[in-house]
């Protein structure tokens, strides 16, 4: 990675560690994550993406460590980086008792968007939920949750959007769409910071990639570099990850 | 049906534990019973005062209040969990998946509670009192016999509420009608013959004199409203399919004087469409202040009428301060953690949405104070009503910050607790014992009120919030 990327780091920690009691779920990671780059942060189940994650976005406190995001740091101003990025977390959880179209009003006034329902109709539109904009929360399934919590996190048009596991909930035409809608995003110069444990997604899309294992970063590079020495993304996770010790 | 019992069980202990820590939670019955042993050296001084028979419709009615709020907050428990669960749903609720009927479930989940807050409640209480007795000259057989009609004054209060909320669930008129006529009756037959109404209340009776009729009229008491609720019992399977109307543009743009006003406009929204404006103002403030407006007019022959009026005043600012986890219990953090939204906002937002609910209580004091006769005290009964509600609430807040459920289940922090509004509390009585009219001075308490909210801001803006 060169100087100049390092500098304009999207997204750069230091040392960044959580502890959860006896249990350390991120270990002293420093990763650097450039503009328009679609970068997946790669684990088996535990390792600690989550966790990231909720650092990066401000929803819990490193231990140590420091992380920077859009330039601020999320220890001094985890509001200011909600304000500024677009978040889907892990598990979808609208608000119970609003409606979808409630919903994306609700943030809308909570961000202050300016005509959020007019962005709201191509949301639902695009992501093919309108018939679902009167419905409770807690009645959509879970597939419909995911695209409101998609739209949700884009409807601000952020410059940079973190997504805990994305396509988890989709089904094959659902995917292709958001897959696509992805890295159109970041052909915008947007950046995308993805966690997931399935490779096949992170081969098909990512740019750059980390690897997770137990809380430690145990490797950083681009696919790019993978297909040039003709390697496949899950032999080379499965090889790093059982050098590591996994059982 | 014992498998799910015990799978049940084990899923309360599991939930409540890793809420609050094994520790905390296994010193809860620990404390109650410490509670219980050391106020029972009180009841000397008591006998001083009040006659004996009294203390028994004192204690008697508190189980039976005790069974009430139990009931409520299980009943409740069951939605919140679920709702917060999400997926790693409660068993109660996955067992649709399996092959039991809905009947089986509810009366296994009615079951679980039972014991489970015997084991929580009832049990240390009694235990307390037993240690205590050879101390304070109490004949050994009346901690068994308290056992039995202490048990079924909690059950009571058990089946009452399990039986009432069924009818509310499948319909509100009859429910109304229900209570209104239940009232009227009490109040006929009391009025008839003369007798107090609190002689009807079978684990009483049975604690003066006992006998096998009355034991069993005293069971049926219990098994017949829960039979019923258990038949009545439909899981309220909402529609799913139903649309709502969007009210949070409209709501947010009247609620434009609230400091975050989308928060504000949730708040409402979840309120009234979670069905829990009307039945918890019902089931966890009305009936339980209803209950207590009886036990204090037992108290009427020793005590000024004043006097009755602001110590309902004052315990009616405890459990309007309790109204707080109605704003809480049906939101979940998680649904802000993607927001820039920030803990003190959202607490700053949640007082004042409770600042508008206090007009529940308001209202009830100054209907209560009317129909008293003790409109001379209204001014000072509604200061001091409102400052012991707040001054509670910041108390809770500080200490439970978005999850105030922390309360039950947390013996340090119910402890800290009981200490902080225990405190103001007895210095109020004192106040207003001596003069009814020093209970304005009451409205001093939002002074630490609003010291606790601002040191609450900083001390759970640093917290991380549980993932639930
Ligand atoms: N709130 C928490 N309290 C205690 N332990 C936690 C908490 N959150 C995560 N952990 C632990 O941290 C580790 C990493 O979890 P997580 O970040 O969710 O992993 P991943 O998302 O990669 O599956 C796991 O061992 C998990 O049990
Ligand atoms: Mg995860």
């Amino acid at each position: 990675m060169s100087f100049m990327e390092m500098k304009q780091g999207i997204i750069v920690t230091q040392g960044l560690m959580k502890q959860f009691g006896d249990v350390v779920a991120v270990n002293n990671v420093s990763v650097s994550i450039g503009q328009g780059e679609l970068f997946g942060l790669l684990g088996p189940n535990g390792s600690g993406k989550t966790t990231m994650i909720k650092m990066l976005t401000g929803q819990i406190r490193p231990t140590s460590g420091s992380a920077t995001v859009l330039g601020l740091d999320v220890k001094k101003d985890p509001i200011g980086v909600r304000e500024r990025v677009g978040i889907i977390p892990e598990q979808e959880t609208p608000p119970s008792f609003l409606s979808a179209t409630e919903y994306l009003d609700f943030v809308g006034e909570v961000r202050h968007i300016p005509d959020v329902q007019k962005l709201a109709d191509w949301w639902f539109d695009f992501l093919d939920f309108g018939d679902k904009r009167d419905v409770l929360c807690k009645d959509l399934s879970r597939g419909t949750r995911q695209k409101l919590m998609f739209t949700q996190a884009f409807i601000h048009k952020p410059t940079l959007a973190l997504i805990d596991e994305p396509l988890i909930n989709f089904d094959p035409i659902m995917q292709r769409k958001v897959k696509d809608y992805l890295t159109e995003y970041v052909k915008r110069g947007n950046t995308i910071f993805i966690s997931t444990h399935i490779l096949e997604i992170a081969e098909e899309i990512c740019s750059g990639f980390a690897i997770l294992h137990k809380g430690k970063l145990l490797y950083t590079g681009t696919v790019a570099e993978l297909k040039e020495r003709d390697q496949h993304l899950d032999d080379f996770f499965l090889s790093l990850v059982e050098k590591d010790g996994h059982v | 049906m014992f498998k799910l019992f015990t799978n049940m069980m084990k899923e309360e202990w599991r939930v409540h534990s890793t809420m609050f820590g094994s520790l905390s939670f296994a010193l809860f019955p620990v404390m109650i019973f410490g509670i219980a042993f050391m106020g029972s050296f009180l009841l000397p001084l008591f006998r001083a005062v009040v006659p004996p028979g009294y203390l028994a419709i004192i204690i008697h009615a508190m189980f039976l209040l005790l069974g009430i709020m139990v009931g409520g907050f299980g009943l409740l428990g069951m939605e919140v969990m679920n709702r917060r669960f999400g997926q790693a749903s409660l068993l109660s609720y996955s067992a649709r998946s399996l092959p039991i009927s809905e009947q089986e479930i509810f009366c296994t989940f009615v079951v679980k509670d039972t014991v489970y807050y015997m084991i929580l409640w009832v049990l240390p209480v009694v235990a307390g009192f037993a240690l205590a007795s050879p101390f304070i000259a109490v004949p050994p057989y009346l901690p068994l016999l308290l056992l039995l009609t202490l048990t079924l004054a909690f059950l009571t209060g058990l089946a009452l509420i399990f039986f009432l909320s069924t009818v509310y669930s499948r319909s509100k008129q009859v429910l109304g009608v229900l209570l209104i006529i239940m009232a009227i009756g009490w109040a006929a037959f009391s009025l008839y013959t003369g007798i107090g109404p609190a002689a009807l209340f079978p684990p009483l009776q049975l604690f003066y004199t006992f006998s096998w009729p009355t034991l069993l009229v005293a069971c049926a008491v219990v098994i017949i409203p829960s039979a019923i609720a258990v038949l009545l019992f439909t899981s309220e399977c909402a529609d799913a399919t139903k649309r709502f109307k969007n009210a949070l543009v409209p709501l947010t743009k009247k609620l434009s004087f609230f400091p975050y006003p989308p928060l504000a406009a949730k708040d409402l929204i979840d309120l009234l469409r979670s069905g829990s404006f009307i039945g918890q103002t019902l089931f966890s403030f009305l009936i339980p202040l209803g209950l207590l407006w009886f036990l204090l007019s037992v108290l009427a022959r020793f005590l000024p009428p004043g006097d009755i009026l602001l110590l309902f005043a004052i315990l009616t600012g405890v459990i309007a301060s309790t109204m707080y986890t109605w704003l809480t219990m049906f939101d979940s953090f998680s649904s802000y953690t993607c927001l820039p939204v920030s803990v003190p906002s959202l607490l700053k937002s949640k007082m004042c949405s409770f600042a508008v609910l206090q007009m529940i209580p308001a209202a009830l004091i100054v209907f209560v104070s009317l129909a008293s006769g003790g409109a001379v005290f209204l001014a000072p009964a509604l200061v001091l009503c409102l400052s012991v509600s707040f001054y509670a609430l910041a108390v809770t807040v500080w200490l439970t910050g978005l999850s105030p459920s922390v309360l039950v289940y947390d013996a340090r922090v119910l402890l800290t607790y009981l200490l902080a509004v225990g405190v103001a509390l007895v210095v109020l009585i004192m106040l207003a014992f001596v003069n009814p009219f020093y209970a304005i001075l009451s409205a001093l308490l939002f002074l630490p009120a609003w010291l606790l909210v601002k040191v609450s801001y900083a001390k759970w803006d640093m917290q991380d919030q549980p993932w639930f």
